[in-house]
């Protein structure tokens, strides 16, 4: 390993020498004598400590080599053991030592250089050759460059582990899922020197595998199906990914181009459906929808600043261990990444966001989590030119149709009235009158009848007003094209039906100017309902609502009234109803930035009709002018002509009337072929935006842009280019694909060093590395630094293949090992660094609800497809959706806990008892502890119960009488009989309470839920 | 290590080879200062913390913070950016402002009985945050960020100290029955601390069991229970002792032991007809207005007596609140009738139990309300406003009847000794003897905190 380079308290960031004794025990000592290791009590990584010392003392004195123990151990070449210090190293200890010994002070001081390990290239020394107790522990290279660091400690591998706990052992770290007793006796039975390496292909060979292994990822990847902050609103169109991952694992997908297709899977040569799914890693952090949409820039720049400091730190963790998102701000604090080279690295990414469906014409003022078509740009292409197509034929027929339509109509009864800047009848199909502002219709609406209303015989529509739930909530409305010219003063007009008494305030026409805050300012008739009902202007926060003071409205079943609202130029507001004031005019506060008066913009502006059951609307116009009380009077003496299509077409005569009915069949069949034409399969895939230039911003300062920076790479890492090769004009695809090509690289050492050591971490519990997301200063040394080179060297060679991979640790006798406990070992080595045994580990989370679901029989092996839910998301006494948790049993909530809908707000208590993280939260390393709520879960969760129950039922199945029942449990769940002791406790608590309590007893034993 | 720190540290840690212990070794250089801890850095002036939560924004202007200027200039306009993007004309406080107790505390004619406590209260009056959004709101105010994933200060502090009654969860959140606070359980994660410093929150809005999967199903008989834990036992016992080397194994069958007398100790501290009635009325937790509220007080009180180290009240969530956009007078009048006497009568109750002096009670809220009126006439409410608002605390090794910091003369922003929420969290944590920039857990390369990299201890609040 190459040298290390400290920090001096007082020269600041300026390396000093090689020469510094610190650096020498940085480099050759720290490793077994460092804070986290501490062998023989010994922590050498500050002056305090080294003084106070270990087992032996003090070990050195300073300004006296003579009295040092550490040197006398180094001279004597008893220390490091097994590969003593060169005599310049010696010599530099001893003048350090007689120079005063000066440690850097504190920890903070100390960061890893340029020469820190990881950003090395690859080590290709040859393994040792230590003298086995056995000679297969000299097969594998793994085998022996343990045996040779436990050998140096005075320690030895423990014995194989007994053929029944090795094939549990290894079911589970290859399937997170037991073995059936028939695959473990068939094993205990095969003694032929390659059962084992059998059963290992059959396992890397199973369907579960890839779930398995995915759940790893995806912990890596905060796999999240749900937005986070206030809303959390679901992600419908996640899983795909999670596919995706499971099937790149099950067809051994080469891990670069896994990792490549996650960072620029569409923009790639060839791009591919599945390459295209991939990017979706990018688009998974939390998004604060609503502070996106907030009136002060600062703060929307800032949350976006933050949605992207997340994925950067995302991207390098996961695949560098770098964590690059730390110099957001500043320079590292600890590794020697730039925060200039932050900027670099976020410029690759600079033009990703998540999928979201905006609906600019429907004036929502908020974007929903949505899914990206699925489509080649061929593909995409074709089927837009015939959806325009399609819909330019409609909207011909559409148009002659009208004319044909107006042409049938009764002369207007407006004579006397006030003539509109626009009017909508509703009888053919929401085209508009005067002016061309004809309504598109949207989710569950319909027109024709002479009336807008919800489409009948379908769900209610929610009242419509507070656009919460997104487009696909189930309601609908008429949305018209924007205004083409300037709309002041202006008067809303609208003829109510009324079907029965809204309990909640509902909005029945408005007019929406969509570049305000929060992409909308609006004006509309608005009913609210409560104690004092009453029709009122709608407005955004309600700055320009008011009660006017008129008598309640008591609306009558049946009835019909006309209600309008006159805008006056000085922002003036008055309200009539069927033609008469009510209560009195106001103007708004005049505080108010956005002034009394709104003013509608052309080509900024619609008019939209929410849909609802309670109000229909028969007839609407908008005025381009506030009418006096008595221009609304003669309106509402006026009346309207309460036609329908159908009343249309039998006014229609001759030719006339062929023709329209030729035509509405014409159109109901562009209609069906634009329907027919298949929807896309759509995946929360990246989105690309435009690109917009990325400069540092000092501080991290949202509002202190520096100088503008282009993608790059970093520059610690040897053995890479820092520059991508791309210039201020490359495009968007061209910078991300050469940012994931260079951490994706096979020249790059850390890329195959971070995965190496994550696959050993899930095998044996804990990695080389301790933090497998951090290879930097933070992280330390690794334990077997050769051996993590040699199996990453390895993984290259092998052309990615993570099977190969698994196989060769699987394989090792290291990895064979009992897991027995050896007192004098731990003494020496208490956390089995050097791995002296297979550690005694407690299953994650969800191995123990999938174990259960497995060993009961009511197992739904369901592969891949939509994630399950089992909760219902409603509202629950607020404005808010929220999830609610059910506790059912049904056959699609008895899949692997994996397709479990990844909610943030949605959690299993069952499954958070047993340390399963938030899916928001990037987690390297699950956590596995032992609390009092734990047992509680355990013991009461109603999953637990249906799964007893199950059990003991499949018991009664699969054995004819209780000892035999009894057996088969204990061979189903520990995979083994039980003991004459066993089997009469299990006799009596059966024989008295029923298998059910045996069978509770089980899921609830340390022998099911350990692996050992 | 004596007995009670090594139960403790069992309890909390007992992980499967990765409890405390083994991930202090396995931190790496340089992260090693936050430790395994079960006892505080140095003396601590309170053992204890209830937290009372505003959902919603409880407007500082109509409550604790005085503004003469502001009811002189009622009405005339003001500009200023806020979340709805609007501004509009200065409103006055509709509710008469007077000096309460020997300290002189202002406070308005809303909180009358919280006013009888003014000489127990520590009021900050120049508290800033970071969000004008709700849910990053409610999460700053618990975890000292507005992104979620990070612990909330009960978890923190449930990490450095542990439990003092292993029969309860040490750190458990009493929900507003009618509604969560928006966030739901993300507001009281663990975040990357250890499961066992999560929140339990209580289920307060049914009369089932307080805690998830606490009671027995009823389909199993407590004889069929009782016979099936001594199999488990024997089962889980036999297995520890085959396994030496692995104390989780041996916390294994202590938590079901634990777990058993819960069931048992549990439901009885959620009865809250247990206490007299005069208590009851007290607190007024059989009054229509103030019952729910009420109830989680007094409750709160029991669970702080039998050593639950952490415990979080709220009132409100997204479905009622302080969020007075609209129809300020109404909807504070609302909120306020139902804060009011439950908090003045938990100051009351644990000054009269001797408790008051070692438990810290702290009245937060998401931010203030703007100064400026939202909409007009009499259906007018105020926006959301964190560049300033009132915080108060109480108790233990605080000085009483202090009203901290000032705003400007309309309580725009803070004029003087302006307090963050980093700041108000390195001041809790002192009073509980933590230090707040010691108290760390390295997670995904960073040492974090509570604070951050900010936060100053406000020495001029502690007595």
């Amino acid at each position: 390993m190459a040298a290390l380079l400290w920090c001096s308290p007082l020269s600041g960031a300026v390396p000093v020498g090689s020469s510094h004794g610190t650096e020498v025990l940085q480099r050759r000592c720290l490793q077994c004598h460092g804070p986290a290791t501490r062998m023989g009590e010994l922590d050498l990584s500050t002056r305090e400590s080294a003084l106070r010392g270990g087992t032996r003392g003090a070990a050195l004195v300073p300004s006296d080599p003579a009295r040092s123990v550490i040197l006398a151990r180094v001279a004597a070449d008893e220390m490091p053991p097994g590969n003593p210090l060169s005599e310049t190293d010696k010599d530099a200890l001893r003048a350090w030592i007689a120079a005063g010994a000066a440690w850097p002070d504190s920890i903070e001081e100390r960061r890893a250089g340029r020469d820190w390990w990881s950003f090395q290239p690859l080590d290709a020394a040859a393994p040792p050759h230590p003298e086995p107790a056995t000679p297969v522990w000299l097969a594998s290279p793994i085998d022996r460059w343990v045996l040779a660091g436990l050998q140096a400690f005075g320690l030895q591998p423990s014995p194989e582990a007994a053929r029944r706990d090795l094939i549990r052992r290894v079911t589970y770290s290859l399937t997170g899922l037991p073995p059936t007793p028939e695959e473990t006796e068939e094993f205990v039975r095969d003694r032929s020197p390659n059962a084992y390496g059998q059963v290992v292909d059959r396992l890397l060979s199973s369907p579960h595998y890839g779930e398995r292994w995915a759940r790893h990822w995806l912990d890596l990847v905060r796999f999240a199906e749900s937005e986070g902050f206030e809303r959390d609103l679901p992600r419908d169109h996640a899983w795909p990914y999670r596919d995706y991952v499971i099937r790149s694992f099950n067809e051994d997908k080469p891990y670069l181009q896994f990792a490549r297709e996650q960072m620029a899977g569409d923009v790639m040569e060839r791009p591919t459906r599945d390459s295209v799914v991939a990017t979706t890693m990018l688009t998974l952090g939390p998004v604060d929808a609503v502070g996106l949409t907030s009136a002060i820039p600062s703060e929307r720049a800032l949350i976006r600043e933050d949605m992207l400091e997340e994925m950067v730190g995302t991207v390098t963790q996961t695949f560098l261990g770098l964590t690059v998102n730390c110099a957001r701000c500043h320079d590292h604090k600890f590794d020697p990444i730039s925060q200039e080279e932050y900027y670099r690295v976020k410029a690759a990414f600079q033009a990703v966001w998540p999928p979201t469906r905006p609906v600019p014409a429907a004036g929502l003022d908020v974007l929903f989590p949505y899914g990206k078509p699925l489509l080649t740009p061929q593909e995409s292409q074709s089927r837009l030119t015939r959806v325009h197509r399609l819909e330019h034929e409609i909207e011909r027929v559409s148009a002659a149709l009208g004319s044909l339509y107006r042409k049938a109509r009764p002369p207007d009864p407006y004579a006397e009235s006030p003539q509109p800047f626009a009017r909508w009848t509703f009888d053919t199909d929401g085209r508009s009158d005067f002016a061309p502002l004809h309504l598109r219709l949207v989710g569950n609406v319909e027109v024709g009848t002479g009336r807008l209303r919800p489409r009948t015989g379908e769900a209610d529509a929610e009242p419509a007003g507070r656009d919460e739930d997104g487009p696909d909530s189930g309601s609908g409305f008429g949305v018209s094209r924007m205004l083409d010219q300037e709309i002041g003063a202006k008067t809303l007009e609208a003829w109510i039906d009324v079907e029965s008494v809204p309990e909640k305030s509902v909005t029945v026409m408005e007019i929406r100017g969509l570049s305000g805050f929060r992409g909308a300012s609006v004006d509309g008739i608005r009913y609210e309902a409560g104690e004092n009902p009453r029709w009122e202007n709608a407005s955004v926060g309600q700055f320009r609502s008011k009660d006017t003071g008129g008598a309640p409205e008591q609306l009558q079943p049946g009835g019909r009234i006309q209600v309008a609202i006159a805008y006056d130029e000085d922002g003036t507001i008055t309200l009539f109803r069927n033609g008469a004031r009510q209560g009195d005019s106001y103007t708004p506060d005049p505080g108010i930035p956005a002034g009394r008066l709104q003013i509608y913009r052309p080509g900024d502006a619609l008019v939209r009709f929410p849909a609802n059951k309670h109000l229909h609307v028969a007839e609407a116009r908008l005025y381009d002018r506030a009418l006096s009380e008595a221009d609304v009077g003669a309106s509402y003496r006026a009346g309207i002509l309460d036609l329908k299509r159908t009343d249309l077409q039998h006014r229609l005569v001759g030719e006339d009337r062929s023709r329209a009915a030729d035509l509405e069949l014409e159109r109901a069949a562009l209609r069906s072929h634009l329907d027919e034409l298949p929807s896309p399969d759509l995946a929360h895939s990246a989105s690309i935006r435009a690109l917009e230039p990325t400069h540092v911003l000092i501080r991290g300062a949202v509002d202190n842009p520096g100088k503008q920076v282009l993608p790059g790479g970093l520059s610690c890492i040897r053995g890479l280019q820092e520059d991508l090769g791309t210039q201020a004009g490359s495009s968007e695809g061209a910078r991300r694909r050469a940012m994931s090509e260079w951490i994706a690289s096979p020249d790059n050492p850390l890329f195959a060093r971070v995965v190496v050591n994550r696959i050993w971490q899930a095998h044996f519990g804990r990695g080389f590395i301790d933090n497998p997301s951090d290879f930097g200063y933070n992280g330390g040394m690794p334990s077997h630094p050769e051996l993590l080179d040699r199996l990453a060297s390895d993984l290259a060679r092998q052309g990615w293949s993570l099977k190969a991979l698994h196989k060769r640790i699987l394989q090792s006798r290291t990895y064979r090992q009992a897991s027995r406990f050896d007192a004098d070992a731990a003494a020496k080595d208490a956390d089995n660094r050097l791995l002296w045994r297979f550690p005694h580990q407690r299953l994650d989370a969800e191995s123990v609800r999938d174990s259960m679901l497995a060993v009961s029989g009511d197992f739904n092996r369901t592969l891949y497809g939509a994630s399950f839910r089992p909760f219902e998301f409603g509202e629950q006494r607020g404005s808010l959706k929220r999830y609610m948790l059910t506790d059912g049993d049904t056959p699609d909530l008895r899949r692997r806990t994996l397709y479990r809908m990844n909610v943030i707000t949605a959690g299993d208590p069952l499954l958070e008892a047993l340390d399963c993280p938030l899916p928001s939260v990037k987690t390297p390393r699950r956590r596995s502890t032992t609390t009092p709520l734990q047992s509680l879960s355990l013991m009461n969760n109603a999953f637990v119960q249906h799964r007893a129950t199950g059990f003991a039922a499949r018991l009664r199945r699969e054995a004819p009488d209780l000892e035999g029942q009894i057996a088969r449990a204990f061979e189903l769940a520990f995979g083994r009989r039980p003991d004459r002791a066993e089997m009469e406790a299990s006799r009596v608590l059966a024989g008295r309470h029923g298998l059910d309590s045996l069978c509770w007893g089980i899921l609830n034993a340390s022998e099911f839920l350990y692996v050992r | 290590m004596s007995a009670s720190t090594s139960r403790r540290r069992l309890l909390l840690d007992a992980g499967g080879g990765f409890g405390w212990a083994a991930l202090a070794s396995l931190l790496p250089r340089g992260a090693v200062r936050a430790g395994p801890r079960a006892a505080p850095h140095f003396t601590p002036r309170a053992k204890r913390v209830i937290q009372v939560f505003a959902v919603g924004g409880m407007s500082h202007v109509d409550t604790f913070d005085f503004k003469p200027e502001l009811q002189r200039r009622d009405g005339t306009p003001y500009t200023m950016p806020t979340f709805f993007g609007q501004g509009g004309s200065l409103r006055a406080c509709p509710w008469e402002f007077r000096r309460h107790g020997r300290s002189g505390l202002w406070m308005s004619g809303l909180l009358p009985q919280l006013a009888k406590q003014a000489d127990r209260l520590t009021v900050v009056r120049s508290m800033v945050s970071k969000s004008a959004n709700h849910m990053p709101a409610v999460a700053q105010m618990n975890t000292g960020f507005i992104l979620t994933g990070f612990p909330a200060m009960g978890a923190w502090v449930t990490y450095a100290l542990g439990a003092e009654n292993e029969n309860l969860p040490a750190f458990v959140v009493l929900p507003d029955p009618d509604s969560h606070p928006w966030g739901g359980s993300a507001q009281w994660t663990n975040g990357f601390l250890p499961a066992a410093a999560q929140g339990t929150a209580f289920r307060t809005h049914s009369d089932g069991a307080p805690v998830p999967d606490l009671a027995t199903p009823r389909e199993i008989s407590p004889e069929a229970r009782e016979d099936a834990s001594a199999w488990l036992r024997r089962m889980n016992r036999n297995y520890a002792q085959e396994h030496p080397g692995d104390s989780t194994l041996e916390a294994r069958v202590r938590n079901y032991e634990i777990a058993a007398r819960m069931q048992l100790s549990v439901p009885g501290i959620a009865d809250l007809n247990q206490e007299s009635e005069a208590t009851r009325k007290l607190y007024g937790t059989d009054d229509e207005d103030t019952s729910s509220l009420a109830r989680n007080c007094l409750l709160a009180r029991r669970l702080v007596e039998r050593g639950v180290r952490f415990v979080q009240v709220y009132q409100g969530g997204s479905g009622k609140s302080w969020d007075a956009h609209s129809n300020l007078v109404k909807n504070h009048e609302d909120m306020a009738k139902e804060y009011d006497r439950p908090v003045a009568a938990l100051l009351q109750d644990l000054y009269e139990r001797g408790m008051l002096e070692d438990t810290l009670v702290l009245g937060v809220t998401e931010f203030g309300r703007t100064p400026v009126s939202q909409g007009t006439g009499e259906t007018a409410g105020r926006d959301h406003h964190p560049a300033c608002f009132t915080c108060w605390m109480a108790g233990g090794g605080l000085k009483a009847g202090l009203a901290y910091g000032s705003s400007d003369g309309v309580g725009y922003k803070p004029a003087e000794n302006e307090v963050t929420i980093y700041d108000l969290h390195a001041t809790a944590l002192h009073l509980m003897g933590l230090d707040h920039e010691r108290l760390s857990f390295y997670h995904n390369g960073i040492n974090r905190r509570l604070t951050d990299v900010h936060g100053r201890v406000v020495e001029a609040l502690l007595a």
